[in-house]
């Protein structure tokens, strides 16, 4: 017996969304079994490493550095999925001037059933951090992200979604400073279907927040990304890039919104949502929104949806390269766009070799 | 090398090739020539595969095999090579990634070993300091923000890496400067010009030809070869134009 309430389909920010499935995952009991290998990135400044199984931190298997368990302060009341969240969780604090430490990286292991976990970033003035979250695994995983960035502090949270199956839903609720700046970006390169929400808000005078991925589908996934960028300040950069990749009967959606509230002038705002089709059966949704009650900015919007050019595919071929490679190939140079975001080379090369390991795997 | 016999083909239901027959033997040049319209792009297309282009009748044998019958790649990896009248641009895929999955899915297809990242830029940078194209070129966008020349040149690249046995060069010679039109054509002669290898060279000007210089020129026309003759009828439709052609086709 579950106690899921879930939005209905009539609900404009769920319409994309297929959550038929959460119900049963519920009720089912995980395997708890875990897979030797796990996805850690190797890189060059090695930070902390937490596992999760479950939703459980797996400590013999994890070393914790900076970051601690403990109760997160959120709210999500408000959100269908993350109200189910509770409140204890991993928090990653430093303080002003925090001294820069490696790659923090957290696996999310699912063995079957559902699991709820918060996380709460917190960077005091001037402190940097650069997180990779990545989601494995054939349950759902649900997620909640509590961010807050004070004057000049900046973070990198990447994600990627490899699962088998299941699915992800990850809720950011995020407030980023004077000045700071917060990139994050999503791979979703896995099997299953995924939610992502986000609500940034920019609350101090020229902050910057960059939310972006890349989605990719296949056979009846549904991928559905809802974010809004709400500039409350004067001098407030945001950038939501976005690539969607749709095969057989796959699905992805992105709404993207840009807030501009009063008095944030100069706010300059870019929104790129880009799908690309690789069969008429799949679909791809974009809804690029802006809303400004601010005179003086400068908002650059579009979406497109297209197929691979026909003309690079038969150039491709004409010089030896056969069709499923020159897709691949292709697709691949689509989505990059979307990826390049990612700061740290070993992690943008990492999630560059798991979206040519999706593409490949057709 | 190349047998044609009878080839007729169509776009979209639009014939344009009616009845086209040429004949290449190994270690030979043959030039194209003819007005605009006529067909010649369509037999480039039509000899790599291109899809939308459908061959109604006739048969097009490649050392003896079925060219008809193989898939675009497969041709390649045959050892064909089409270099293009408007080559075209692929946006996030420099010309090196480009060229190296090319070469080794030819060198895969031919049961050959791959070659190795190391191998394979010096013998790009080695091909393109020949043909004027720079290592940053090469690390470039295929054909993004390249110049009409640029793109021609970076064919040239392409077929110096690629090393095909039967090169089928639509108009290459388009859109070069003086000096770029010498440097091509000796990368031609340079590439090409072997006893087992043979060129398929459409163009409509004399000026390539006295670089690369020809066996036989053949004037296609309507569909069909109309007119066949040794380098002499190149200069002579230079200095008269298709009139005459045109003259003998309603006779
Ligand atoms: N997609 C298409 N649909 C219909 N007709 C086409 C299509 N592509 C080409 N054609 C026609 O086929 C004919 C032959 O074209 P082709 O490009 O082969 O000529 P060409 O001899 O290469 O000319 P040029 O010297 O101008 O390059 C032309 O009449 C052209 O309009
Ligand atoms: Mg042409």
């Amino acid at each position: 017996m579950s106690l899921l309430e879930l939005p209905s389909a009539r609900d404009e920010n769920w319409r994309w969304s297929d959550l038929s499935a959460l119900p049963a995952i519920l009720d089912r009991q995980p395997s708890g079994t875990v897979p030797e290998a796990l996805p850690w990135i190797e890189c060059t400044r090695e930070g902390p490493r937490l596992l999760f199984v479950d939703g459980k931190l797996a400590a013999e298997r994890s070393n914790l550095g900076t970051v601690e368990i403990g109760m997160v302060d959120a709210d999500p009341a408000d959100h269908a999925l993350a109200k189910q969240i509770g409140r204890e969780g991993w928090r990653l604090r430093l303080a002003q001037d925090h001294a820069p430490q490696g790659l923090v990286q957290i696996i999310h292991v699912s063995t079957g059933a559902a699991d709820h976990l918060p996380a709460q970033i917190e960077l005091d003035v001037d402190a940097q951090a650069s997180v990779v979250e990545t989601y494995v695994g054939e349950g759902w995983i649900n997620r909640l992200a509590q961010i807050r960035l004070f004057k000049g502090a900046r973070l990198m949270l990447s994600r990627r979604l490899l699962g088998a199956g299941g699915y992800v839903s990850i809720t950011d609720r995020a407030s980023v400073g004077e000045g700071a700046s917060l990139t994050v970006t999503t791979l979703a390169a896995g099997g299953g279907d995924t939610r992502l929400d986000g609500r940034i808000v920019l609350a101090g005078l020229g902050a910057f927040a960059e939310a972006g991925g890349a989605l990719l589908g296949r056979t009846k996934q549904r991928h559905d990304a809802n974010l809004v960028i709400r500039h409350e300040q004067p001098s407030g950069m945001s950038r939501q890039v976005w690539r969607s990749v749709a095969d057989q009967q796959a699905t992805c959606s992105v709404a993207a919104r840009v807030e501009v509230a009063r008095g944030a002038q100069k706010t300059d705002g870019v929104q790129s949502l880009k799908g690309l089709l690789l069969a008429r059966t799949a679909s791809i949704n974009a809804k690029p929104e802006l809303e400004i009650f601010a005179d003086d900015v400068k908002c650059a919007h579009g979406a497109t949806v297209g197929e691979l050019d026909r003309n690079a595919l038969f150039y491709l071929a004409s010089r030896g390269v056969p069709q499923p490679e020159a897709q691949a190939l292709l697709t691949q140079a689509f989505v990059t766009d979307a990826i390049e975001r990612i700061g740290e080379e070993a992690v943008r090369e990492a999630f560059h070799a798991n979206a040519v390991t999706w593409l490949g795997a057709a | 090398m190349l047998e044609i016999q009878n080839l007729h083909a169509e776009i979209e239901g639009k014939p344009i090739l009616k009845g086209l027959s040429l004949s290449l033997g190994a270690g030979e040049i043959h030039a194209i020539m003819g007005p605009n319209g006529a067909g010649k792009s369509t037999l480039g297309y039509v000899l790599g595969g291109r899809p939308g282009y459908e061959v109604t009748e006739g048969s097009v044998a490649f050392d003896g095999r079925d060219l008809l019958d193989m898939e675009p790649d497969e041709r390649a990896a045959a050892g064909i090579f089409l270099g293009f009248q408007y080559p075209v641009e692929i946006p996030g895929v420099s010309n090196v990634q480009f060229l190296r999955t090319a070469l080794n899915a030819q060198r895969r297809a031919r049961g050959e070993a791959e070659l190795s990242a190391g191998d394979f830029l010096r013998l790009a940078r080695d091909q393109g300091d020949k043909l004027g194209v720079s290592m940053d070129m090469m690390k470039r966008p295929v054909n993004v923000g390249f110049s009409g020349g640029e793109k021609k040149r970076n064919e040239m690249v392409q077929m110096g890496i690629i090393n095909p046995r039967l090169a089928v060069l639509d108009e290459t010679d388009s859109g070069l400067d003086i000096d770029a039109l010498r440097v091509v054509g000796d990368g031609i002669n340079r590439i090409m010009r072997a006893p087992d290898k043979a060129v398929l060279l459409i163009t409509h000007y004399q000026r390539l030809l006295e670089i690369v210089e020809p066996d036989h020129v053949h004037v296609l026309a309507g569909g069909r070869i109309v007119r066949s003759g040794g380098p002499e009828l190149a200069v002579e439709l230079e200095r008269d134009g298709y009139a005459n052609i045109a003259e003998e086709m309603a006779a």
